[in-house]
């Protein structure tokens, strides 16, 4: 067995012990084993993981049963879901243990800043993203391929491809095209993580990934905080997962990897925002189009991973259905919120029924002021967002 | 209709210890203040929340001027901070969703100054009449 020091090295590779785990397991499974483990020692008293229902499909599962947890293992990358409403909802008193791409454990910190969650009882298990894609992107990209849609049962990305496998009338037929060619054709990934610069997400407790891994079975994996390392101890010493030092050339690549990613998703950023040259009043315009068309479902503000509001909000409250302003209060004050505090994460565009482009839009107000503020969301639990403040950090002098 | 000269429709947030009496002095001292303005009074700048601000806009208001008391001198200790704080926003999001710059105001004016008032009022008016109606107003549905 191996021994875990108490000083700890910051990175390792590590998979299941269990051999089922481990072949199931994208990784290795160290992720679903350290979830497996965490709540058969009672360290919590319930994971959230996503359930596979096909490709394009999966939903979030909350459970204290080991067995669903393992049959939730293996990453999905067709469900663009965020994980952050559903720890509020249903375990925000709870001791919870669950898988966290980077917008999932930001939101989770911007909810803990509001008091709807406490990070002492949240264990996030944080994996790399590199991207999720809308299940009807990725349809268009099997016909794409040549293959029917319907009958693809398995999706992998891996080194800058993506892969797709489908079954018809039993036979296998797998195809793959690099993602930067498929972007190049305007299939692919969604706008929110063509642009996203968070691959790896320092912010949770553990942060695991291919990247930097020698073999398609192991997970390379950063300890971030305390309660991270508390969490890794207690699967290596319960004896579900395996370990080893991550080579330093694994670090290595991996920091490369990342830093690949961040700036191509900086390019995109610049390539994707259709206001950059516009002047004053086109740029109103814009706004004015693309937002009259809001039908006041409420759903953008009910999926976003930082609002804590209630039903009852400012947005929906100052709003009413018999104004007849071509941009409604209800966007205005929503926008106005979030100003500081949007992560930039897209699940109110995939969620619009009217096709708004969300991202977009809430990019362009939030990114200014936060770079006006210096501040950045989803990162620290103990900066509090300056809206709230009483003083900003620098001096606001007035006119 | 068509030759009267365009009056712009300018809102002002007053807070009631300064600078609603700094307005209230302007008219004592009998000092020309352009009937363009638009007064609400509220307790202290704190309590203007930027969702008026932004209703005021929507509603047709070709610029709104949030007003207080000095820095220091609020009566409500330092409410007016967190104004000068959302003010930092509104001029941001003002920016951003295309409406010029002129069309909001932050101004501290004590109790005396009435002829500040005025001033400012006129200022604002005179730079209003220059870059017309604000757009949101023309953008109610038909
Ligand atoms: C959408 C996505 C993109 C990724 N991109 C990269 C990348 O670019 N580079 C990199 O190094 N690593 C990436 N990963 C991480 C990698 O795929 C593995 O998840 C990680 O190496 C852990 O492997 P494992 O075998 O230990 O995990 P497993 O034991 O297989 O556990 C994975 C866990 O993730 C959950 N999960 C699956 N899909 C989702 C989802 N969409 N949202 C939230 N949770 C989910 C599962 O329910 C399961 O609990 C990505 C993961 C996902 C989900
Ligand atoms: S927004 Fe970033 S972290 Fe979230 S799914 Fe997209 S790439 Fe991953
Ligand atoms: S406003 Fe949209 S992009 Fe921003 S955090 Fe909320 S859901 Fe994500
Ligand atoms: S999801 Fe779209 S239509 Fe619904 S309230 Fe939000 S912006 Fe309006
Ligand atoms: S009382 Fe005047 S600003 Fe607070």
């Amino acid at each position: 067995m191996e021994e875990v020091k108490a000083k700890m090295p910051r990175y390792y590779l590590a998979w299941a012990k269990d051999d089922a785990i481990r072949k199931k397991g994208a990784n290795g499974g160290f992720v679903t084993a350290t979830l497996v483990s965490a709540l058969e020692t009672d360290f919590i008293d319930v994971a959230l993981v996503v359930k596979k229902k096909s490709v394009y499909e999966g939903i979030p599962v909350l459970t204290n049963d080991p067995e669903e947890i393992k049959e939730c293992s293996g990453s999905l990358h067709c469900v663009p879901l965020n994980l952050t409403k559903y720890v509020v909802e249903y375990a925000a008193k709870k001791r919870i243990g669950l898988p966290t791409k980077p917008c999932d454990a930001r939101g989770i910190i911007e909810q803990a800043k509001r008091r709807q969650v406490s990070l002492e009882n949240v264990y996030m298990v944080g994996l790399n993203c590199g991207a999720t894609l809308h299940p009807l992107r990725m349809r268009e990209i099997a016909a794409y391929y040549g293959l029917d849609p319907d009958s693809v049962v398995r999706e992998e990305i891996k080194e800058g491809k993506i892969f797709l496998v489908s079954d018809e009338e039993g036979k296998e037929k797998e195809k793959w095209m690099k993602i930067d060619e498929l972007e190049e054709k305007g299939y692919g990934r969604r706008d929110a993580c063509k642009s996203c610069v968070t691959k790896i997400p320092t912010m949770a407790d553990l942060a695991c990934g291919n990247w930097g891994s020698n073999d398609e079975k192991k997970t390379f994996v950063e300890v971030l905080t305390d309660k991270g390392e508390t969490l890794f101890k207690n699967a290596v010493d319960s004896g579900y997962v395996a370990i080893e030092e991550a080579p330093g050339k694994g670090i290595e690549t991996r920091q490369r990897i990342d830093a690949g990613m961040q700036k191509r998703a900086a390019s995109w950023k610049e390539k994707m925002d259709a206001l950059k040259a516009l002047s004053r009043s086109e740029r109103f315009e814009f706004y004015v189009g693309a937002l009259k068309n809001c039908i006041h479902c409420g759903a953008c503000k009910e999926v976003c991973p930082v609002c804590a509001c209630e039903e009852d909000a400012k947005c929906t409250g100052l709003y009413d259905e018999r104004d007849s302003y071509a941009i409604s209060m209800y966007n205005l004050v929503r926008i106005f919120h979030l100003m500081d505090s949007c992560i930039h994460c897209g699940q109110c565009e995939d969620v619009c029924p009217v096709d708004i482009p969300l991202t977009l839009i809430q990019r362009r107000f939030s990114e200014r002021m936060q770079r006006h503020l210096g501040y950045t969301p989803g990162m620290d639990v103990t900066k509090k967002p300056p809206l709230y403040e009483t003083e900003l950090g620098w001096s606001a002098e007035a006119e | 209709m068509a030759e009267e000269e365009w009056e712009p429709k300018i809102l002002a947030f007053c807070c009631n210890w300064c600078s609603y009496a700094g307005a209230d002095a302007a008219g004592l001292e009998r000092r020309q203040v352009p009937p363009t303005i638009r007064v609400i009074r509220v307790m202290c700048s704190g309590r203007i929340d930027p969702a008026f601000v932004l209703m005021g806009l929507l509603e047709g208001a070709d610029a709104v001027l949030v007003t207080g008391c000095h820095i220091g001198d609020c009566h409500y200790v330092n409410a007016n901070y967190k104004t000068r704080n959302r003010y930092e926003f509104l001029k941001e999001f003002v920016d951003e969703l295309g409406l010029e710059p002129e069309r909001l105001w932050l101004s501290w004016i004590s109790a005396s100054e009435g002829s500040l008032f005025a001033e400012m009022v006129r200022e604002v008016t005179e730079k209003i009449k220059k870059i017309g109606p604000s757009p949101l107003r023309r953008e109610w549905k038909k």
